[in-house]
């Protein structure tokens, strides 16, 4: 199996390589700073602060005391999301989808949404893999938690942080 | 495309084993409940809640969505196709509208 950091390294290039060929990189100074701290380089950096009793009660519901580690899950996500009313999202895992162990539930919290907890999907080894895709809404320009669960209990966890430009929720 | 039409899209060939991605949309307003129209009214929250997936006999999948979830909601994830059988999506909406979509998983000839 492979290690975290090789893979989130990984990503990290193919993403930067993505992004420097859209010719996005080093062209903005927000986009730099933002988008290359967060959502391009998801698994560096301190975590985000927890933003209200929200949130905190969230977290603390579905995970209790349980540390949050970080790597095993990538969240990829727009720097900048034009349209709060379409953000797409995309949830990768390198854990492995095995009887024994598997990713039972992948979470995803936007902290400034009206609700949240804005999805859970759980899974089975059936599945073979983590790669989720989805679209959502976004009402401002917020930290996105998605964060996973395995079934001998582990939890992972990965942040982008988002600027909406419009607002998605009303 | 009216309320509940659905859509789950797979290869077209498949053969025993193979990591496959499922694409799923389903016509739906979600509806957040935020919203008024034009003349004033409040619009009430109308989304779907809760999605379900089932390969053969056996449930993959399932989802817990809320209104956050876009307009027309669509979903992506792999699946190890081992076997000849139908996988069907339910979507339920939070006004106990219920909606299925069915493809067959069959094996190309080698």
């Amino acid at each position: 199996m492979p290690q975290p950091p090789e893979t989130s390294s990984r990503r990290s290039f193919l993403r930067i390589s993505a992004l420097a060929g859209l010719g996005l990189l080093g062209t903005n100074g927000l986009l730099q700073s933002q988008g290359s701290a967060a959502g391009v380089l998801g698994s560096t950096g301190p975590d985000p602060e927890i933003p209200n009793e929200q949130v905190a009660r969230i977290l603390k519901d579905l995970f209790g005391d349980r540390p949050l580690g970080k790597g095993h899950i990538s969240l990829d996500m727009p720097a900048v999301a034009e349209d709060g009313r379409i953000v797409p999202v995309i949830i990768e895992s390198d854990l492995p989808m095995t009887a024994d162990h598997y990713v039972k539930a992948v979470h995803l919290i936007v902290d400034h949404n009206p609700d949240p907890h804005l999805a859970a999907y759980h899974l089975t080894p059936a599945l073979g893999s983590v790669a989720l895709q989805t679209r959502i809404k976004m009402k401002r320009t917020t930290w996105v938690r998605a964060i996973l669960e395995t079934s001998t209990g582990d939890v992972w966890a990965a942040y982008a942080h988002v600027i909406v430009s419009l607002n998605g929720c009303g | 495309m009216t309320i509940g039409d659905a859509r789950i899209r797979i290869p077209d060939r498949i053969a025993r084993g193979d990591l496959i991605i499922v694409n799923a949309i389903v016509a739906h307003p979600m509806d957040t409940g935020f919203f008024r129209t034009a003349e004033g009214q409040p619009i009430p929250a109308f989304f779907i809640k809760d999605v379900v997936v089932t390969y053969g006999d056996e449930q993959v999948a399932r989802f817990e969505w809320t209104s956050g979830v876009s307009k027309d909601p669509i979903v992506s994830f792999t699946l190890t196709a081992d076997k000849e059988a139908p996988l069907t999506m339910v979507w339920t909406d939070s006004k106990g509208g219920v909606y299925r979509q069915s493809v067959a998983i069959a094996f190309a000839a080698a």
